[in-house]
């Protein structure tokens, strides 16, 4: 193959830019001049991005500021949760005071009681010594009844022949019915009197035996005091649980006390019931060493330059709040300060961040 | 609302793009249709055009590759053509006429320098043949190449046909071992669903084969290429593409018609490259706005798709990553994108490494470091390529002497 060097084919482009129309030129111009621009607004922008990246992931001296009004959920929610704890105290209160009255009520039915019980004792005892002394003379009596009622119940034995006798003689003429009727009469009194003399005996016997330990009587008052005894433990166990429900009743109303005055350091508490405008910021775990009260407070321009300071950090808020980074948009922990801003620099509760203790960059 | 069109557009960009991989990946596997039907019989005559400039001893090694051709000698010459190189690449150029006398290499030089789309367009002038080959000339071609190219014009509605490009050095940087999955990607699955439809949206200027009738129709309007007046020497691979289609004709990527190139291997090389190509995207976009009516009647939605979409959802991106940024500036930061990336790259580098073993890679989670290029790709090269329209800087082959 033959080797070829070709003639240089020249059609510059040169020729179309030198024939560029004037309107052209005009719109190049301006293109030129706006993407200069927006060329710069980009890289501006991307180091702008960068620089604030990378300032708010060292500075720790940062807080955001938050505004709190009474209207806000989370307020009105804790207004209704202190609400709710007053009214608990309240109950509670009328509850403990009702639990003490009924106490007093009790201790006092169960001296009363306690009282009684020496007097039952002596009563016991008093019946014990007479029946002590009682019961030989009714035995003897007893005995003695038994035997007269022995001779009675053999005389009574001849009574059918008296009466059959009577029957003869009435029969015979020798008594007038009036006599006969008499007669017979004495004879029933005398088997009359034979039942209720062993009446009187049974009588006795029950009597002799109301006089032994397991009498009747002496029973009866061991019953009584029994019964009072018990209902003196009875009140011992209401006394004690109603003791400790007081006593449990006080520590929950100290309890939700405690937690009211706590409650009312609370920013949320101050915002729903303060007439004053207040100014709060989140200050993240990170940054806490500079909230001190006290340290001065830095409001800046474009959250980082030309900073002027606004007011001081009031008081320190214990509760931790969660709250959305300003910047980088993550969930943060941390913790609420109160910002006492000077009356012209309240427009810094607005910004985005404001700097506590300095200014971030010095100027 | 303007967020929600926002949105819309770029979940309809994203879904067309995964969607493209996918069916690419389906059609690829189980489409016979998307092949072109090849006549090895053909052997139109045919030109490789090869525009030079700086590229020193690397244009020998290419036009060394190219002459050692499957294909009948006679049939085809090649027309190297420098730029006003201001290196050797000129005298290599020479040098390869002379150690190849097998094929017929004609080397010529502008009289000035002028850029590759005009110089392919003077290497024409000297050309006679059916099949004109364009070819980048820091590339290595396979021996088959031409063959499969111009068998591939069998099809009488195929207007041009490109070839597949691999990556020579897949493990040389990160950065090289990022761009070969890219690339990978781009060839054997994201234009698989453009073959399928003969209207591959942009043919890479490295292995670039155009009917001679249908070049010489459209070389005017590649000389008159110009941005209010200034003219416009890039992207003109992407610009023949759009031209074929808008004339009536298919495209399609030959993926067995092989040749290496050697990617950039530092950042600020491959910024400036993926600059040039971001340039002409979106130069290509607003001529498809410009002529949208004639583009949605004549050419397949497939193309008016990606042709649109494409663009404008690497500009909506932007505008999503910067408001992203504003509403919540560390959503980069989270695990999500880096093991989608992960996933995504550890796949693709089985895959590569099964089907392509000169393009392993040996280090497939070097991928990872994607996401990083990502963000600064959708951060800077747009808005970088819409205020720079105007530069004729080709980037990557300035070489000092």
């Amino acid at each position: 193959m033959a080797t070829e060097t070709l003639e240089p084919e020249v059609k510059p482009a040169k020729k179309a830019a030198a024939a560029q129309p004037l309107h052209y030129r005009f719109i190049l111009t301006t293109y030129r001049i706006f993407a200069i621009a927006a060329l710069y607004a980009v890289l501006l922008g991307v180091i702008a991005y960068a620089f604030v990246m990378g300032f708010y992931a060292v500075n720790s001296s940062w807080a955001a500021p938050v505004i709190l009004t009474a209207t806000d959920e989370k307020s009105l929610d804790f207004r209704e949760k202190l609400i709710t704890s007053q009214q608990s105290i309240e109950d509670l209160k009328v509850d403990a005071a009702k639990m003490e009255a009924g106490l007093k009520e009790m201790q006092a039915h169960r001296g009363a009681l306690l009282a009684l019980e020496p007097q039952i004792q002596r009563a016991i005892d008093a019946e014990r010594k007479h029946d002590t002394a009682d019961l030989p003379q009714l035995s003897s009596l007893d005995r003695q009844k038994l035997a007269d009622d022995a001779r009675t119940q053999k005389l009574l034995a001849q009574l059918e022949d008296m009466e059959a006798n009577i029957e003869k003689d009435l029969a015979a003429g020798l008594i007038t019915k009036a006599d006969a009727a008499s007669q017979l009469a004495a004879l029933n009194q005398t088997a009359t009197g034979y039942t209720d003399s062993r009446i009187a005996e049974v009588l006795l016997t029950d009597t002799e035996l109301d006089k032994t330990p397991v009498g009747g009587t002496i029973v009866d008052a061991l019953e009584k005091q029994a019964e009072l005894r018990s209902e003196a433990a009875q009140l011992d166990v209401a006394i004690e649980v109603a003791e400790k429900e007081l006593t449990e009743d006080n520590r929950q109303i100290a309890r939700l006390h405690d937690a009211i005055v706590t409650a009312k350091l609370s920013p949320y508490y101050l915002i729903a019931t303060g007439k004053n405008l207040l100014y709060f910021a989140f200050v993240p775990y990170d940054n806490q060493a500079s909230a001190t009260p006290g340290s001065p407070i830095y409001d800046c321009y474009l959250n980082m330059i030309l900073c002027r300071k606004v007011g001081v950090v009031g008081q320190r808020f214990a509760g931790e709040e969660q709250a959305t980074h300003p910047i980088f948009k993550t969930q943060i922990r941390g913790f609420l300060i109160q910002m006492e801003l000077d009356r012209a620099q309240a427009e810094a509760a607005k910004s985005r961040t404001v700097f506590l203790g300095r200014k971030p960059l010095l100027f | 609302m303007a967020p929600v069109l926002m949105w819309l557009i770029l979940v309809l960009c994203l879904v067309i793009s995964i969607g493209k991989y996918l069916l690419g990946l389906v059609l690829r596997l189980a489409h016979p249709s998307t092949k072109i039907r090849k006549d090895y019989s053909l052997e139109p005559t045919v030109s490789v055009l090869m525009p030079c400039y700086n590229e020193g001893k690397t244009v020998y090694e290419t036009i060394e590759s190219i002459s050692r051709s499957n294909y009948p000698s006679h049939k085809f010459e090649v027309i190297a053509q420098d730029d006003c190189s201001a290196d050797d690449s000129y005298e290599w150029m020479l040098k390869a006429q002379r150690d190849f006398p097998g094929v017929r290499i004609r080397v010529g030089r502008n009289e000035e320098n002028c850029g590759k789309a005009r110089t392919v367009c003077n290497a024409l002038v000297h050309s006679r043949a059916e099949i004109i080959i364009s070819i980048d000339s820091d590339c290595i071609f396979h021996p088959e190449a031409i063959r499969e190219l111009t068998a591939s014009f069998s099809e009488p509605k195929v207007g041009s046909v490109g070839g597949r490009v691999g990556v020579r050095n897949p493990n040389e940087s990160v950065i090289t071992a990022i761009q070969t999955i890219v690339y990978y990607a781009a060839f054997e699955l994201y234009k698989i669903p453009e073959n399928w439809t003969r209207s591959v949206c942009c043919i890479s200027g490295c292995l670039f084969a155009i009917r001679r009738e249908l070049l010489l129709e459209i070389e005017p309007a590649i000389r008159a290429r110009h941005w209010f007046g200034v003219p416009v020497n890039q992207g003109e691979d992407r610009f023949l593409t759009h031209q074929t289609l808008l004339r009536g004709y298919g495209t399609y990527i030959n993926n067995d018609a092989l040749c290496w190139t050697t990617v950039p291997t530092t950042l600020p090389v491959l910024f400036k490259q993926q600059l040039r190509w971001r340039r002409s995207i979106v130069r290509d976009f607003f001529f498809t706005l410009r002529s949208l009516p004639q583009h949605v009647f004549k050419l397949h939605p497939n193309t008016v798709l990606t042709l649109v979409l494409t663009p404008l959802g690497a500009i909506v991106a932007l505008l999503v990553v910067v408001t992203s940024l504003i509403s919540d500036p560390m959503a980069w930061a989270g695990p999500m994108p880096m093991i989608t990336a992960l996933a995504i790259a550890a796949v693709l580098s089985w895959w590569i490494k099964k089907r392509s073993v000169r393009e392993t890679i040996a280090h497939p989670l070097a991928f990872g470091a994607y996401i990083a290029w990502a963000i600064a790709s959708s951060l800077f090269l747009t808005p970088l390529a819409l205020c720079t329209m105007d530069s004729a800087d080709w980037g990557t082959r300035v070489k000092t002497v």
